[in-house]
């Protein structure tokens, strides 16, 4: 959609939403923010408020019958999850207001925009950032222990309970849906069943908290986004996700998102929960994200083939030679 | 042909191609394009970086999954698609434990980042590990 066309909808859409909390009375500098392979990403302004606009640009239905999209929750379920998030001590932005596939919008919702540095390049390495950084595991930890404590009961429908075995079957119908491309993804997918732990009682996991989704400021870590991949699991996940090699962006020295240590990670962790996952339950989990963005990576291949994307998702589906190697790499430092 | 040899003759290989190209998106193209455009500009150099690659390393790559063919599948029809095939036994559950079976999914998966992603910090550490065994 053009900004000049999304410009119009918006000033039609937001007044009846915005005019008992923001003073404005239209749209300016609408600017789409680069990133974001699924959903765009809008920078507006209204009055003085800068807001951020979150829209699916094509129907979620045309790539539905893809065996395992990794489109995750529609928007609406998204905005009603960081809602949830709200609640707790999480940094999370407010949301405005959602709209459905059927709005001339298009699905999508608006919310506060968080000042702070997303990129990782960015904050991984300049010397501003340096006390940021050192708070910033511990920091995680205790924000991903209060996510886990939010009540799955209130949850959309969309997010159900699941199991470890449901999840390694629906790994196995990918790699073979996607034509058994990858003999390094299957050998890891058996590892992984043979070395699984005790399947532990599940919370609302992020699913995607990872460096390149957090911002962060100089006190730390002051916004958490892209709430899209939540789900239901063991809270191990999230932790060995967010140290997942890929999610280092190049850092690898520094094993919590290129930023941190284990220590601090679960230490502040069970500064909130009274407990943390143990180091190799975390290691387990990093593996698994690495099957995971293996998988991702398969996907946007098979969504690009089918006219859905540009030349970055094409691209995107070489880097699932990345999470092969880590995922072989891993394995092998477990074995030693 | 060589590089050397190819400078002295008048083809002009693939890969000069597309080295010719690669240049014209990032040097030409990209400085007059904004945002999404330009950025997917650099993509498609990088792209193109990753077909230079392949050229190259392919036949090694060739042999190291024909090898694995003979080794672990001997039954195989001609043309069948090896890595589908290899990977279809491993989920089946027949060939994991070969002895060598670990070694051959190493070394190729160090063949495959050279072409997609020679600077993955990763394949530095698994290099290092892999190939001083």
């Amino acid at each position: 959609m053009l900004p000049e066309q999304l410009t119009e909808h918006l000033n039609i859409a937001l007044p009846p939403l915005l005019a008992d909390k923001l003073t404005g009375t239209g749209v300016t500098d609408l600017e789409r923010l680069s990133g974001g392979a699924n959903n765009e990403t809008w920078r507006l302004t209204w009055g003085d408020t800068p807001l951020i606009l979150r829209r699916r640009p094509f129907s979620a239905g045309a790539v539905a019958n893809l065996e395992g999209n990794i489109l995750g929750l529609s928007l609406l379920d998204e905005a009603q999850v960081i809602q949830l998030a709200s609640h707790t001590a999480v940094p999370v932005p407010t949301v405005y207001g959602v709209f459905d596939e059927q709005h001339p919008i298009g699905e999508a919702f608006i919310m506060a925009f968080i000042g702070g540095e997303s990129i990782p390049q960015r904050w991984l390495t300049e010397a501003a950032f340096a006390p940021a950084r050192d708070q910033l595991a511990y920091q995680c930890g205790e924000a991903l222990a209060r996510i886990h404590t939010i009540d799955c009961a209130n949850l959309p429908g969309t997010i159900g309970p699941t199991t470890l075995t449901r999840r390694f079957e629906a790994a196995q119908d990918r790699l073979h849906a996607f034509g058994n491309v990858s003999p390094a993804l299957q050998f890891g997918l058996n590892w992984l069943v043979d070395h699984a732990p005790a399947d532990t009682p599940h919370v609302l996991l992020h699913g995607d908290f990872r460096t390149g989704n957090l911002l962060i400021n100089n006190s730390g870590l002051c916004g958490v986004l892209d709430w899209e991949l939540t789900h239901q699991g063991p809270p191990g996940e999230d932790l060995g996700y967010l140290c997942a090699h890929v999610w280092r962006f190049g850092q690898l020295q520094n094993p919590v998102g290129g930023f941190g240590d284990y220590a601090d990670l679960i230490a502040g962790y069970k500064s909130v929960a009274g407990w943390s996952p143990d180091l190799s339950t975390i290691r387990y989990w990093e593996i698994f994200a690495a099957l995971s963005w293996g998988l991702v990576c398969q996907t946007m291949g098979a969504l690009w083939k089918s006219g859905q994307g540009d030349v970055e998702r094409a691209a995107v589906a070489r880097r699932r030679s990345e999470a092969e190697l880590d995922m072989l790499l891993l394995i092998d430092e477990w074995e030693d | 042909m060589n590089r050397e040899e190819e400078m002295l003759s008048a083809e002009v290989s693939a890969d000069s191609l597309l080295g010719a190209v690669k240049s014209f998106l990032i040097e030409s193209a990209a400085p007059h394009l904004e945002g999404r455009d330009r950025f997917n500009a650099r993509v498609a150099a990088n792209v193109l970086g990753i077909i230079q690659r392949e050229q190259t390393i392919r036949p090694a790559l060739q042999a190291l999954d024909q090898d694995a063919a003979t080794r672990w599948l001997p039954d195989i029809d001609a043309g069948a698609n090896i890595i589908q095939q290899l990977s279809l036994a491993l989920a089946r559950r027949e060939i994991e434990n070969e002895p060598g079976i670990f070694d051959y999914l190493k070394a190729r998966q160090l063949l495959v980042t050279a072409i997609n992603n020679p600077k993955y910090a990763s394949r530095a550490i698994a290099k290092q590990r892999w190939q001083s065994n």
